[in-house]
């Protein structure tokens, strides 16, 4: 395998596997199926730019520099989960999870809507960081200098959150509560503290996939968070609801595998990339229909 | 003034009544076993108790301030704690971070560290296995970390549900000697779901018999084992 192909299944994988965790982390604590998490991706990508229905993107916030509009979007992103949680999943606590997960389908739409009343519905061109798009040599590779920070950020997020998970209260918190909320109650454990502490968390991973979505392809569009929510969906169902780094390692996994059909297959097949690739997710589940990593607190108590 | 009041408290789930019109007090420091057959609302008793289960309706009191209505959170950060019917320890956390899950919200840091000691000193195994996964342990040690769990949150009332549940008979006796050791200690009020009279009166204390979600007998440990009444109420001749 060539370098750079390693390269470019690295950072693919790794956006997924950022995104999968954002929606793993919500169902691990309520089980919720969170599809506005596309939409919150959304919402961090025109949060850059200055509100107008006009073709031509100004660059708002994504004109400040990076080590401030960083941390911003990412608040962004955990306060606009944050808000999302109290207005519509709070006085929804005791519903049914189809319930809940119908009431994030409206929340997804109701915030794409928002969205196209503010900004229009045609994409528009961003240029942010684009001088991360010069290539830099590795070893025999000429690998893009973002597609580098994208992969040395992935690492960095996964390790923050695995500590943040073993060494924080809240992290512990979270942990117990995803494996019996009611029993981390009965311990004291606030219910809303470990939620809004999931989709702060969820929020923030939505806007760096949002910064990474925009600087890879240069576009902010109203349905940009759909497709790769859908993937990152489907990372979760693979890797085990509810598992971390199941959905991490499946996240990678599908990521991987598309780069790797990208390239490998041959020319008049690669149209059929995604086609290849679902088979193969459902392969997975036809063998595993618990996912690869089920959870400990998914399987039935005795 | 009683430590734990309830009065005519019912339980239902949809049109099946687990607990109706049922009313009982405990003392401060006082050992209540509750017993009776299966479904006799034994498990939903405790659980409503602790917040876990809505209540139809009915009063549940802790030191004359009204518990009910009051979420599981609420109530275990008032002095209640827990160890419910199969342990339901977080088998995914070592036994350590399971002990700590309930300190978060002690405003009392420096008792903390002593009361693990405490805990550690009555189940010398948890100590030893204080690195390990929870779920690795055996029943009889996941029920001693399921106790100490809920000791760990310095609770004024403690109730369990069917400790000895699936465990040999001499882990059973350990359980209790522990349990009862940790009672005198921290002058904790139990209550206890225990099926069997004898188990109860060889530690001793007072016994309730239910059946069909009421009260049907309130007693001394020792006279409902040897008298028996137990029996009678599984075969219909106690109401």
């Amino acid at each position: 395998m060539s370098l750079q192909l390693l390269f470019d299944a690295l950072a693919l994988g790794g956006i997924y596997a950022i995104a999968a965790l954002g929606i793993a982390l919500i169902f691990g604590v309520m089980r919720l199926v969170n599809f506005a998490h596309g939409q919150f991706i959304a919402c961090a990508v025109f949060a850059l730019i200055v509100p107008s229905t006009d073709a031509l993107a100004v660059l708002g916030l994504g004109a400040l520099p990076a080590p401030v509009l960083v941390p911003l979007i990412l608040m962004i992103g955990a306060g606009l989960a944050v808000l999302a949680e109290a207005l519509v999943f709070r006085p929804m606590r005791n519903a049914s999870p189809v319930a809940l997960m119908v009431g994030s389908f409206a929340l997804g739409v109701a915030l794409q809507n928002l969205l196209l009343v503010l900004y229009g519905g045609r994409p528009k061109a961003v240029s942010l960081w684009a001088e991360l798009g010069q290539p830099v040599q590795v070893g025999s590779a000429s690998v893009p200098l973002l597609q580098l920070i994208v992969i040395a950020a992935v690492v960095v997020i996964l390790a923050a959150l695995a500590i943040m998970l073993r060494k924080s209260r809240l992290g512990l918190e979270m942990r117990a509560a995803a494996e019996d909320f009611t029993m981390a109650r009965m311990l004291g454990v606030r219910s809303n503290r470990v939620i809004s502490g999931a989709f702060a968390l969820s929020g923030a991973l939505a806007a760096v996939v949002a910064l990474v979505l925009v600087a890879q392809t240069g576009v902010a569009d109203v349905r940009m968070g759909g497709q790769i929510m859908l993937v990152a969906f489907i990372a979760t169902v693979v890797g085990g609801m509810g598992s971390l780094s199941g959905a991490v390692a499946a996240g990678l996994g599908i990521g991987a595998a598309s780069a790797l059909l990208q390239a490998g297959l041959p020319a008049e097949a690669r149209p059929f990339r995604d086609a290849f690739l679902y088979g193969g997710v459902i392969l997975v589940l036809l063998f595993r229909p618990q996912g690869l990593f089920a959870p400990v607190g998914a399987k039935p108590r005795v | 003034m009683a430590k734990l009041g309830i009065f005519d408290l019912a339980v239902r789930y949809g049109k099946l009544t687990a607990i109706a019109d049922l009313s009982f007090t405990v003392t401060e420091g006082e050992r209540v076993f509750i017993s009776g057959p299966n479904g006799a609302g034994k498990s939903s008793l405790l659980s409503a108790i602790a917040g876990a289960v809505r209540a139809a309706h009915g009063r549940i009191e802790m030191d004359g301030e009204i518990l009910s209505g009051l979420g599981a959170e609420a109530i275990a950060r008032r002095g209640l704690s827990m160890v419910p019917e199969g342990r339901r320890i977080f088998a995914g956390l070592t036994v350590l971070e399971n002990l700590t899950v309930g300190t978060g919200m002690r405003r009392d840091r420096g008792a903390v560290a002593d009361d693990l000691e405490t805990v550690f000193t009555a189940f010398p195994i948890l100590r030893e296995r204080a690195r390990a996964s929870a779920g690795a342990l055996s029943g009889g040690q996941q029920q001693m970390l399921a106790i100490a769990r809920a000791l760990m949150t310095n609770p004024k009332v403690m109730l369990v549900d069917e400790p000895s549940l699936g465990l040999a008979p001499k882990v059973v006796d350990e359980v209790y000697d522990r349990l009862c050791q940790l009672q005198g200690l921290r002058g904790l009020t139990l209550v206890i779901v225990e099926q069997s009279s004898a188990r109860a009166a060889r530690v001793g204390g007072r016994m309730l018999l239910m059946r069909g979600g009421r009260i049907v007998a309130d007693g001394d440990a020792t006279e409902f084992a040897a008298r028996d009444l137990l029996t009678e109420a599984y075969f219909g001749g106690a109401a």
